[in-house]
């Protein structure tokens, strides 16, 4: 990520329609959105068209950005509109669709049991992590661990006290755990990075 | 609580902390050099060519009409200078004559009004005298309505 003075730089070069600028904020954050916006959804497909969808809607309106805040911020909060948005649009899946999705998913607790590569487990462990948890905590963590923003840039994202956040977020780490250890605990050596 | 479940909840704590690192890990940009980086960086190359594409069709138009509306505004005073020497303005306009013919019909009729009120003042004038306006004494030659004390 880039620090604040290269980003306000940067988005000053690409308001003026410098299309090498508007390369760099996207290389930039590319990547930590569409982690988000992937472990929001869990769907990659669709995380990244919400991500370029984002990307398209921020850049053309950078004229609006007010430079106070951080790119980041209206990036990631555009996207989880999107997402809102489309979550909105879609009918709702059926069982056997959830099913289906999930048998083919190495990051669910279905393909951990299938006893796929040690690689993949952790991701399965990710999931198995994050599905236990309900909104806003999800996001919180998401935030907070993924992301790596602290706690008073998210609370003032989600508009809630910082001890709420912190809050949320023990609780969330407690659900985590809980789901772990529900999930079989496989010996952590098996769970590498 | 049994050593089995102490141990149980160590290797569960383990992998939380593990899945937390993991996760970290995902918003980091891969290293330089790597497939996965330029891939990542393919794609962000793309998606800005597509967003430049829309940007001039965006910003050309309204910056053009700008102008054009700037430049239009600014040589009207020219244009309206420009317009008497040519005697383009100079022609009367449907509005203007309308208008004129009004005034001088209303100078016809205060003439004539004028000419009514002379014969009727005329034959009580004097013919020597000739018909002066009343001189008004300045207020200071004029006579006080009441006795000086």
């Amino acid at each position: 990520m880039m620090d604040p003075k290269t980003e306000r730089q940067t988005i000053q070069r690409a308001r003026k329609g410098d299309r090498d600028a508007v390369a760099e904020l996207i290389k930039s954050y590319q990547r930590p959105l569409e982690a988000f916006l992937f472990r929001l959804c869990g769907k990659p497909e669709l995380a990244e068209d919400i991500a370029q969808e984002a990307f398209v809607r921020v850049i053309k309106s950078l004229d609006r950005f007010d430079e106070r805040f951080r790119f980041s911020t209206w990036l990631f909060t555009i996207g989880k509109r999107l997402l809102l948005n489309h979550h909105q649009k879609m009918k709702p899946v059926t069982d056997s669709e959830v099913v289906e999705f999930r048998a083919h998913d190495h990051r669910t607790p279905y393909a951990a049991a299938e006893g796929v590569e040690r690689s993949t487990r952790i991701t399965a462990m990710i999931a198995i992590g994050l599905d236990a948890l309900v909104s806003p905590q999800r996001e919180i963590v998401l935030l907070f661990h993924q992301q790596g923003w602290p706690v008073e840039r998210i609370s003032a994202e989600l508009k809630m006290p910082e001890g709420t956040v912190k809050s949320h977020l023990f609780r969330a780490r407690r659900r985590m755990l809980t789901a772990i250890e529900l999930s079989g605990t496989p010996n952590p050596e098996e769970v590498f990075l | 609580m049994t050593e089995d479940q102490d141990d149980f909840k160590v290797r569960a704590q383990r992998i939380l902390v593990r899945v937390l690192l993991a996760l970290r890990s995902e918003s980091k940009r891969p290293p330089v050099g790597s497939t996965d980086a330029f891939r990542d960086d393919l794609r962000a190359e793309t998606l800005a060519d597509r967003i430049m594409l829309d940007f001039p069709h965006r910003v050309l138009p309204i910056g053009l009409a700008a102008v054009v509306l700037l430049v239009v505004f600014c040589s009207l005073p020219l244009v309206h200078d420009l317009l008497p020497a040519s005697g383009m303005v100079a022609q009367s306009t449907p509005v203007a004559a309308v208008v004129e013919s009004g005034l001088k019909e209303r100078g016809a009729d205060m003439s004539e009004g004028m000419n009514a009120i002379r014969e009727i003042v005329l034959p009580f004038a004097s013919g020597d005298a000739p018909i002066e306006p009343t001189r008004m004494a300045p207020p200071s030659e004029a006579v006080a309505p009441f006795k000086k004390s």
